[in-house]
């Protein structure tokens, strides 16, 4: 307060002049802040806000310079206009909007704008330059004091004071003025960028609308991977988005430099073949230059280019196109494609439409390098295959060949082992010994890289058959007991009891046991010991093979699974292919299992072996598993299939396509059904107890009276060949979907025909893709159908009305009314009467369409890859069972 | 019935043809050889064996081929044919069985035990001829 104590000391006049002044500014200050509150706090935005800022400057100006009259004019066009004003009178307001007020030096106005600075006429009355004085004999006033409002570099209006009286302003006055003038300005400038914020979301809507598409776009890219389909979208959306008539996506060869034109739409099939011709260069062209510059290139009028015209544009202009645009398609490092739309009007594209394109263009780079490599991957698989199918012959051939001298090796030093033609001396026998292992190790060595090979190639078939696992260890045993007695090594077999049979290639897995067998008692020094043991652990068969043999080094547990690895166990063991382990574990894992190890360096190892088997009680059962209540009619088919579970999954897909299943869970039941019903089909699993499925499927094939029943084999084992050979319409390999299993059961079935029903049974089609319209007729006509289409959703409804088909088919996106709003029409509820409806689309539903077609529509089938005759046979159900529904009393 | 049965045996390995023939003479079989395909069926004619043993890969007409002509012609429709291979393709047996060959033996033969796999496909003797 030290200041204010020294004010006192001031004489008086002055501290009441400093009071004066104090709270001049006070009140300055107070209405600035009250300007600026109505600026920051105003929510509203636009011109309501930019009123309230105006009303409170107008006011403020007017009462703090002591003036009659505060007005603000802004520029409009070449005049000016009030817009707000405080103290005038109605008259003059009036006035003023009646005579507008031109943009020259005739006003105050029109000097503070065209001078874009603060001008006073202390008396309009004495002021030669003033010529308004039809405005003066309204208002009355004299003097007059203008200060510019300006916004950015630009000056949008004035605000003028006025006093009736010649009474000039001060300099203070001439700054409040000021202040109050940016103030205005500023509210202005506040409104404006409302207004462009909310054309800015304008905007934004409209691009999501654009993203939209986009997304449908980027939709077409991951759901198919059948490029031109892509393609197309891409090329008409981007037509229809920029509202030009036509365009073509062209993809670029590097290796000659060229684009060619992949589709097009909105151009007739000459211009393309045309445009196919045209040689597309990439240095050469003007396509070529927005490639290579990686920029959106535009023509606004072809007739105005330079001529000669390069080949692209030439067959453009010659077939009548006038603007275009182009834009390229690249990847971070390469040239994929070119875009280009066209009109057959001239003008240029506005920088919305480029920006546009230029994101249906990163789309389209996307769509054109996933279809290359796609078409790659096709190329690379046959490759593969073939390679793979040359590697099988190659071994098969050099088997037969190595095979064919080690029979004479091997066939020749028996014949004289055995003595055949005369006795041996001992040297003799020994080195015909020799002979003789080196060729059985040959040969052992030939059938390890064999059967190596083939599972590798994934060419190993496993022959499944179920017997009891003692027996086979049993067998193993024998067979190293023997060298095992010769080193004085004890063998002893310890099975848990209730093993039972297991299920698994009783060969295959014998040749595994034997090969663990064989390295512990190679590995197990004289006089130790082998225990081998067995149990079943729940789901799962053990087997372990234990020996009290050196052991194996830690660092060499996992190598000794590899080829030709043997530890340091024995570097120069003859014996042995140095490829039993890596093929026993190969052969187990085939089987679902796994090989492992536990071993500590000199006291031994245990091999074990693990493989899955469904427990021995489930699969007992030799009933027949489904009772046939006459619950559901319908053709029957015959299920062969032992496994309860799978069973009634089968059974479950069948009848959801109204079909009838009858089970049985052996051959021989399952050949008397097929007998005695008379089946449209038989699912026949492989695997099963007693008669297995290849014997039921002669006997159904041997028989004349069940030879036509189509047989679809499902099993474990991919054995497609055999299963044709025997007869086999269709072989699925388990585990089986649903569907894969309803399309090939279906696949079998004929269709049934519409006609045979009464009444015929008849469909609306409604799709705006002429395509689809001309394929479900297609498909339907020949079955006895009556097809009615129609193009697009708004005359769908009433077309439902006045024909009441059976069944309507609809597709959802269709331009102006789309599936949706038919639906809604046709089917308002659940419970509305009517024909039933089922969606075909191309559109991935999503939840929320789901959850908003729930229960009024019958089912959804996808255009993507769909089974034509399955869609037939699921229309026919649906539509009999409205058919059937219609007719009850 | 004849005491020694006749085995015609087809094989184009020299070697194989030599060992195969010696083991069976050496059981007890009477053999009588062809080398290719043709000179199969024209010694099936010809010799009318009690069973033949078959290569399937044979320069000329293959095994199958030549199996198809000899159950297609009605005296030598009814002799057993087996093959004998080095194929050792899992396939391969199924394919054999599935064209009609009576069995299937894989080389290296067993000398052993090749005359017994042999006298199995052997018409039994009580079986009356026709």
């Amino acid at each position: 307060m030290s200041g204010f104590e020294e004010a006192r000391s001031q004489p008086a006049e002055v501290v009441h002049d400093l009071a004066d002044r104090l709270a001049t500014t006070q009140e300055q200050l107070r209405a600035t802040s009250d300007i600026l509150k109505v600026l920051t706090t105003s929510t509203t935005g636009g011109a309501a806000s930019r009123d309230e800022v105006f009303d409170a400057v107008v006011d403020s100006a007017r009462r703090l310079l002591g003036a009659q009259v505060a007005q603000i004019y802004l520029v409009q066009g070449d005049s000016y206009v009030l817009a707000r004003s405080s103290g005038l009178t109605p008259e003059f307001v009036d006035f003023v909007s009646q005579h507008p007020i031109a943009r020259d030096r005739a006003t105050l106005v029109g000097r503070v704008t065209i001078d874009r600075t603060v001008h006073q006429i202390d008396d309009v009355l004495a002021d030669p330059e003033y010529r308004r004085t039809d405005f003066q004999r309204v208002g009355g006033y004299r003097t007059m004091m203008g200060a510019p409002m300006v916004v950015g570099d630009q000056v949008v209006g004035a605000l003028n004071v006025w006093r009736t009286e010649v009474a000039p302003f001060d300099r203070a006055a001439e700054e409040l003025l000021s202040t109050f003038a940016e103030q205005a300005a500023l509210a202005l400038r506040h409104v404006e960028l409302f207004s462009a914020l909310e054309s800015r979301s304008a905007e934004l809507a409209r691009k999501v609308d654009q993203l939209e598409a986009l997304a449908e776009v980027g939709e077409a890219i991951s759901s198919t991977l059948v490029a031109d389909e892509v393609l197309t979208t891409i090329v008409t959306h981007a037509v229809e988005l920029s509202e030009t008539d036509g365009g073509s996506l062209m993809e670029f060869d590097e290796a000659t430099g060229l684009f060619r034109v992949r589709t097009a739409y909105g151009t007739s099939g000459d211009v393309i073949d045309a445009l196919r011709r045209a040689e597309i260069h990439i240095d050469r062209t003007w396509v070529g230059r927005a490639a290579r510059t990686r920029e959106v290139l535009q023509i606004a009028d072809l007739d105005a280019e330079p001529k000669p015209l390069d080949p692209h544009l030439a067959v453009l202009h010659a077939s009548g196109w006038r603007s275009l645009v182009a834009i390229p398609l690249v990847r971070p490092d390469r040239v994929v494609g070119a875009l280009v739309v066209r009109r057959k009007s001239t003008g240029s594209f506005t920088d919305e439409t480029c920006e546009l394109l230029a994101a249906f263009a990163s789309q389209s780079a996307v769509a054109l390098t996933n279809a290359r490599l796609y078409q790659q991957l096709e190329q690379q698989s046959v490759a593969l295959a073939e390679a793979s199918q040359h590697k099988s012959e190659f071994l098969a051939s050099m088997s037969h060949e190595l095979r064919t001298p080690l029979n004479a090796v091997i066939g020749f030093s028996e014949v004289l082992l055995e003595r055949m033609f005369g006795d041996l001396n001992e040297r003799q026998e020994d080195y015909l010994e020799d002979i003789h292992s080196a060729g059985r190790h040959l040969l052992a060595l030939l059938g390890d890289i064999l059967d190596l090979s083939k599972v590798e190639a994934g060419r190993m078939e496993l022959d499944l058959t179920t017997f009891p696992l003692d027996d086979v260890l049993v067998q193993a045993l024998s067979l190293v007991r023997e060298r095992a007695a010769l080193h004085g090594i004890r063998l002893t077999l310890e099975a848990a009891d209730g093993l039972g049979p297991v299920t698994a290639d009783e060969l295959r897995l014998k040749q595994v046991l034997l090969n663990l067998l064989s390295n512990a008692v190679k590995f197990t020094p004289d006089g130790g010991r082998i225990v081998v043991r067995a149990w079943r652990d729940g789901d799962e068969v053990d087997v372990t093979v234990t020996d009290t043999g050196i052991g194996i080094a830690p660092a060499d547990q996992e190598r000794i699974f590899d080829s030709f690895q043997q530890g340091e166990r024995s570097a120069s063991s003859s014996e042995g292919t140095g490829l039993g382990l890596t093929l026993s574990r190969r052969i187990v894992e085939l089987h679902g299992g796994r090989l492992w190890l536990t071993s500590t360096p000199g006291e031994g190892s245990t091999f074990g072996i693990s493989f899955p088997q469904p427990d021995a009680d489930r699969t007992a059962a030799g009933e027949a598993w489904m009772v046939d209540d006459g619950s559901v009619t319908g053709p029957t088919v015959v299920v062969i299939e032992d496994d309860p579970r799978s069973a009634e999954l089968v059974e479950l897909h069948l009848r959801a396509a109204g079909l009838r299943a009858v089970g049985a869970s052996t051959g021989e039941q399952g050949l008397d059904l097929v007998r005695a019903q008379d089946p449209v089909a038989v699912i026949l699993d492989i695997h099963l107890p007693g008669m297995d499925g290849w014997e039921v499927l002669s006997a159904l094939k041997g028989d004349p009276s069940t030879a036509d029943v189509p047989v679809v084999v499902v099993s474990v084992e991919p054995e497609r060949g055999r299963g044709f050979a025997l007869g086999a319409t269709e072989y699925l390999v388990k585990p089986v979907s649903g569907e894969h299993l309803l399309a090939a059961v279906t696949r079998l079935l004929p269709p049934p025909r519409a006609d045979e029903l009464s009444p015929r049974l008849s469909v609306v089609v409604v799709d705006d893709d002429p395509l689809a319209l001309k394929l479900v007729r297609s498909t339907l006509e020949p079955l006895g159908w009556e097809v009615h289409t129609c193009a697009g959703g708004q005359q769908a409804a009433d077309l439902v009305r006045a024909v009441a088909p059976s069944v309507v088919v609809i597709d959802l996106l269709m331009p102006q009314v789309d599936g949706f709003a038919v639906i809604d029409e046709l089917r308002p509820h659940r419970d509305s009467e009517g024909p039933p409806i089922v969606v075909l689309t191309a559109k991935s539903l999503t939840p929320q369409d789901r959850s908003r077609l729930e229960g009024r529509i019958a089912f959804v089938a996808e255009k993507a890859g769909i089974d034509l005759p399955g869609l037939a046979r699921r229309l026919a159900s649906v539509a009999a069972e409205h058919v059937g529904q219609g007719e009850e009393p | 019935m004849n005491p020694r049965p006749v085995v015609l045996l087809v094989e184009d390995n020299p070697r194989n043809l030599k060992l195969a023939r010696d083991v069976l003479e050496y059981a007890g079989f009477s053999v009588v050889v062809a080398t290719t395909g043709e000179e199969a069926v024209e010694q099936s004619r010809a010799t009318l064996p009690d069973v033949i043993l078959m290569d399937l890969q044979l320069p000329g007409i293959d095994g199958f081929a030549a199996l198809e002509l000899i159950h297609d012609h009605g005296p030598t429709a009814h002799i057993p044919v087996v093959a004998l291979t080095a194929f050792a393709m899992h396939r391969d047996r199924e394919r054999a069985l599935v064209s009609g060959f009576a069995g299937y033996l894989e080389k290296p033969i067993s000398v052993r035990e090749f005359p017994a796999q042999v006298r199995r496909h052997l018409p039994r003797p009580e079986a009356p001829d026709p």
